[in-house]
């Protein structure tokens, strides 16, 4: 299992003010709103902490299919490079990768390199877009388990969580898939 | 407030978020902010602001956890509104 977030900066700057009045009160505990001010560019760590956030709750909602809206609750902790976000009694461990024109994070139950795959998407309508990442994820699939694509198949439950189907049948391999602006990110797991 | 009157701000404030035009167009109580409207999650915080401003309300860890649809954010105002 694992869980994929990406944040396209430049959208973000768009679309997003967290100097907006309550919206870090709104989103982040505490020691984050501490670590946003402590930190030398506020903007990326309020964006980092935000995608370990969602990649966290990517991933927990694997585990507890279900939908909600409370990323305060999921606490992130950043102790040197050992970045940590924990909800409830559930405990992940997240990477995040931070280039000029995006943040990705990927957080999995146990510690892992990341693997997520990062696309530039060059269509701007947000349908085709959506549609360019999951076949970019079919292609990826089937050359890494050597099966023909057009049997596969991406399905989203009830819950907006996707998994993937070989002729109908689901495959026990864990999928995450990324959507922000013009960047789109999936990842792939075994376990 | 009346149903229609509330949707009908509602529906101003959450047009600048939608990612989908079609389900904004046919936008009911039933409409799912992420999965009909594509709105990014990112931006359901602002709408969250926005409807506090908007109505002078403030909304809680509790209120925003259930805040996925039109339906639930009409109940969340329409309680809220009633204290």
């Amino acid at each position: 299992m694992v869980g994929v977030d990406i944040i396209d900066i430049v959208e973000t700057k768009k679309s997003s003010n967290w100097q907006r009045p309550r919206f870090l009160e709104k989103l982040f505990t505490l020691n984050e709103q501490q670590l946003i001010h402590d930190s030398k560019n506020p903007f990326i760590m309020v964006w980092q902490l935000w995608s370990m956030k969602e990649a966290a709750y990517k991933l927990y909602t694997q585990i507890q299919p279900c939908r909600f809206y409370n990323p305060k609750q999921f606490q992130c902790e950043i102790n040197n490079a050992n970045f940590k976000v924990t909800y409830k009694d559930f405990k992940c461990f997240v990477n995040t990768k931070i280039s000029s024109q995006y943040i990705l994070s990927e957080a999995h139950l146990e510690h892992r390199e990341i693997t997520s795959k990062c696309i530039k998407l060059l269509c701007s309508n947000y349908a085709n877009q959506s549609q360019m990442i999951k076949e970019a994820l079919l292609v990826s699939i089937s050359n890494q388990f050597k099966v023909l694509k057009s049997k596969l198949k991406i399905v989203k439950s009830e819950f907006g969580i996707p998994s993937i189907y070989y002729n109908s049948k689901k495959l026990n391999v864990g999928i995450s898939i990324s959507h922000h602006g013009n960047y789109g990110a999936y990842a792939v797991s075994l376990s | 407030m009346q149903n229609e009157e509330l949707i009908s701000k509602l529906k101003e404030i959450i047009a600048p978020y939608i990612q989908d035009e079609d389900a904004f167009k046919n936008l009911s109580e039933n409409t799912d902010f992420v999965k009909d409207l594509k709105i990014n999650s990112a931006n359901l915080v602002d709408i969250i602001l926005d409807i506090e401003d908007e109505f002078d309300i403030r909304l809680e860890n509790e209120d925003m956890e259930k805040m996925l649809d039109v339906k639930a954010v009409m109940e969340i105002v329409n309680t809220k509104l009633a204290n």
